[in-house]
């Protein structure tokens, strides 16, 4: 019961942040690597916001949330938006925000250094309950709703409402998106700034959660990251929830059961079993594009 | 600025980025490579003889041929299963795959963990140099080959490739495990560069400063590589000798660099280079036999197609119906319809891209639809598409050399060990092409881009490309579309010599003009069904046929 928790908890992180790969891909077709770096700025960002900022850790959260939608315009406009028209746009996106993930990182080096940051040790309340008898922290909840939460009202907001009618539109077909009076531009921007901002409360959740911040720690979720949305189903946004807490729990079980050197293989098996055997993923039940 | 050490390092890294570029430029991208260097590495480590024992070069040459051995075979072992993901897919498999290899490698016994095996240092620049030129010798003479053609054909465009006879898997998978051995080669050299074989140097990093090392310096001339190289492992020394030492300007730089390069010069920083193709002139003569083998074509009057029960459904949709057809050797057969009757459908059976639903077409002795495209092809099956698929970045005359591709012999063996024979092959090659681009009155505009043309040029094109088969049946898939009424007409009297010259040739057209001037048949084509056939002063007669076009009078 535990590990089943455990590997929920730190499966709803990994969601969260495979969602944002998700919401780009299905509704853009685009993969944008510069997520990681996001996700990596983010926790860095956040850990500053409390201890030199002095905010309070649920008001950093939102905060980092902007300056991840922030970060996701600019990912847009450097990495994207010039590309647009270019017959081979799908395979130069993709290097492109490689280039961009790697000047964000380096800049974060030149601003924090190499070390390892962590947020102040009273920056949350240890509180812990008894859940059918296993131990969870108060923390361990506010992930799991943060995330569950981010995720639905994303799913929401993507099925009902007017703009995510236009992301629907855009991920049909662009140019009869815009022919029909969609600013493809603008929900384009929009899609890139919300799925930055959910991967930069994903990272600050993360550096909460295992009290660490490193440069290296976006590219060691990317390749999660990437393996969710392989198994959930490309660009499908309840498959990355699904996706992510699978992998969460197998990840947890893998390490009690084969030692914890062979946690990170787990990801790897998975994405390899699913691209061979089910190429679509678990639920991209169409071929063709969908939110 | 130029010590040992960077001089080594220029050439490994060129070495590192031959791998990538080995992929990139047949269109795919794989980040596997650091995957292969680091099975390559470890095999070679353990394998190979001690240098004290058996001396230096001896000790390193074996752990090269170990490590490209190895490199290659878990290039090949990984690509047979991943050959048919495409783009992100194929990129996302390969990064999984070198992943799994360093956490393997991290946590087995025999490895040394992430402390790595202690390696002799035996490499000096000079031999990373050389390896560097046999690697840079491999690309350069095997890129102006039939086999490096068709490499470049299917990163443009890999479905034309295929209906111009070429097996794309194979050459995929060709290219993938060249990227393992070239990758293999390097692990080798930088652990006995380094001393040192740690699961650290094969990580997501080396995997990413390899691609970025290839793309800026350019992934279609066989040089952009070592440009690309000394580019960016000069970028610290040049920082070293301006007194600024901060550590996160190497990698900004050289994201920055990346980033200009994908936006302002797709070709990369060796693309600047121009590429040469001499255009051979044709002086009337046949020139000297060459080797370009005219194929046996079936003799005129003989079936070449039969299409017997012909069905296509795309869901609930019919798109084909039940159509039974023959074309003959020697005929110019026409195929009308309105829009969405099913013309292209049927088209993309006969040319074996599209599996019928039902029923069998019986072309040139093959199944098409139930064999690969390209065996199709080599049967003789020629063809142009509706929506031109040119291959955009090279020249009109390369277009059609990679049309030659069946009736041309491969060339990349000789080449590599300068046979004279090669190089008349490829004179033959050139001068066959060149010839079909002066049949279709297009010799002017031999060395222009395929995607500079216009329009009407790139019809032109595709027709000269589709020619250089020497098919027996030849599919023109709306050769006139955006063509002006002269145009047209040249165009017509070409179709027709076509057919007069024996091949069995189908035409697919709206003009229906066109059709009734050079056509032998004609058969009309609506919601998939067959409803007219035969001379084309009779077909435009039929009522049905008015009423399909004009709509029944209300």
């Amino acid at each position: 019961m535990q590990q089943l928790l455990n590997g929920l908890f730190i499966g709803s992180i990994y969601a969260l942040f495979a969602v944002g790969f998700a919401l780009v891909f299905g509704i853009l077709d685009r993969l944008n690597l510069a997520h990681p770096a996001v996700f990596a700025a983010s926790a860095f960002i956040g850990i500053e916001l409390v201890t030199v900022g002095g905010l309070p850790f649920w008001a950093a959260l939102p905060a980092v949330a902007v300056v991840g939608a922030l970060l996701g315009l600019i990912v847009e406009r450097v990495a994207f938006r010039p590309l647009k028209g270019r017959a081979d746009a799908h395979f130069a996106g993709l290097i492109s925000s490689i280039a961009v993930a790697g000047m964000l990182i380096a800049l974060l080096q030149w601003r924090y250094g190499a070390e390892t940051r962590r947020f102040p040790a009273d920056t949350f309340p240890a509180t812990r309950f008894d859940v059918l008898g296993a131990q969870v922290t108060l923390l361990q909840v506010v992930i799991v709703a943060v995330c569950v939460t981010l995720v639905v009202g994303l799913t929401w907001l993507v099925a009902r409402s007017r703009l995510g009618r236009g992301m629907r539109a855009v991920a049909e077909n662009p140019t009869a998106a815009r022919v029909l009076g969609v600013d493809v531009d603008r929900v384009t921007a929009t899609t890139f700034a919300i799925s930055a901002a959910l991967g930069a409360v994903a990272g600050a959740l993360f550096a909460m959660n295992v009290n660490s911040a490193q440069l290296g720690m976006g590219s060691a979720i990317e390749l999660k990251g990437l393996a969710v949305i392989v198994v959930g189903g490309m660009g499908s946004l309840p498959g990355a929830l699904v996706g992510g807490l699978l992998l969460g729990v197998a990840e947890v079980f893998a390490v009690q059961y084969l030692g914890s050197a062979w946690r990170d293989l787990i990801a790897f098996a998975l994405l390899f079993g699913i691209l061979l055997l089910r190429p679509q993923g678990l639920f991209g039940g169409r071929r063709a594009r969908q939110v | 600025m130029f010590t040992e050490s960077t001089v080594t390092f220029i050439a490994l890294g060129a070495i590192f980025a031959f791998s990538f570029y080995a992929v990139l430029n047949a269109g795919q991208l794989s980040l596997g490579q650091a995957g292969f260097a680091s099975v390559a590495a470890y095999t070679s480590v353990l394998l190979a003889p001690d240098p004290d024992v058996v001396g230096d070069l001896p000790a390193l040459l074996a752990a090269l041929v170990i490590g490209t051995t190895a490199g290659t075979v878990a290039a090949v072992v990984l690509g047979l299963p991943t050959m048919h993901l495409r783009g992100v897919f194929l990129a996302i498999a390969t990064l999984g795959f070198a992943e799994a290899v360093r956490i393997f490698l991290l946590n087995a016994e025999w490895t040394g963990g992430a402390q790595g095996m202690t390696v002799p240092k035996v490499v000096t620049p000079a031999i990373a140099w050389a390896v560097l030129a046999v690697v840079a010798y491999w690309f350069w003479r095997s890129a102006p080959t039939r086999y490096g053609r068709a490499l470049e054909a299917i990163r443009e465009d890999e479905l034309a490739a295929g209906a111009m006879g070429i097996d794309v898997g194979r050459h995929r998978l060709g290219a993938f495990a060249t990227a393992g051995a070239v990758a293999g080669l390097y692990g080798v050299l930088w652990a006995y560069t380094v001393r040192l074989v740690g699961p650290a140097d094969f990580g997501f990093t080396a995997a990413i400063d390899g691609l970025v090392t290839a793309m800026v310096g350019g992934t279609t001339v066989f040089i952009g590589p070592v440009v690309g190289s000394t580019f960016l492992t000069m970028i610290p020394e040049i920082q070293r000798a301006l007194g600024v030492e901060a550590g996160w300007i190497r990698p900004f730089v050289a994201g920055l660099l990346l980033l200009v390069v994908i936006l302002f010069l797709p070709g990369g920083l060796a693309g600047r280079i121009p590429r040469r193709l001499r255009v051979p002139e044709l002086d009337g003569a046949d020139g000297e036999g060459g080797a370009v083998g005219a194929r046996e074509r079936a003799p005129r009057g003989d079936v070449v197609a039969r299409l017997t029960g012909l069905s296509k459904d795309y869901g609930g949709v019919h798109a084909v119906r039940d159509v039974d057809l023959e074309i003959h050797s020697g005929e110019l057969l026409g195929l009308i319809g309105p829009n969405g009757a099913g013309k292209t459908t049927l088209v993309n059976m006969i040319s074996g891209l599209v599996a019928p639903s039902s029923g069998e077409a019986r072309v040139l002795g093959v199944a098409a639809g139930r064999t690969p495209v390209h065996r199709v092809a080599a049967a003789g099956v020629s063809r142009t598409f509706q929506h031109s698929k040119l291959f955009g970045r090279l020249s009109a005359l390369e277009n059609v050399l990679v049309g030659g591709h069946l009736v041309t012999r491969p060339t990349l063996v000789r080449r590599l060990l300068w046979l004279p024979s090669a190089r008349r092959d490829e004179r033959a090659a050139l001068t066959h092409a060149a010839r079909c681009l002066d049949r279709v009155g297009m010799l002017d505009a031999a060395s222009t881009r395929a995607n500079a043309l216009s329009y009407g040029d790139q019809r032109r094109l595709e027709i000269a490309r589709a020619l250089a088969a020497d098919p027996s049946l030849l599919i023109l898939d709306e050769p006139a579309a955006g063509m002006n009424q002269v145009e047209a007409g040249e165009l017509a009297r070409l179709i027709r010599s076509l057919a007069d010259d024996g091949l069995a040739v189908l035409l697919i057209e709206h003009n229906v003009g066109l059709v009734r001037q050079v056509c032998d048949r004609v058969v009309v084509l609506d919601f998939g069904e067959i409803i007219a056939s035969g001379a084309p002063s009779a077909v435009a007669a039929d009522p049905r046929v008015v009423e399909a076009y004009l709509g029944t009078e209300a």
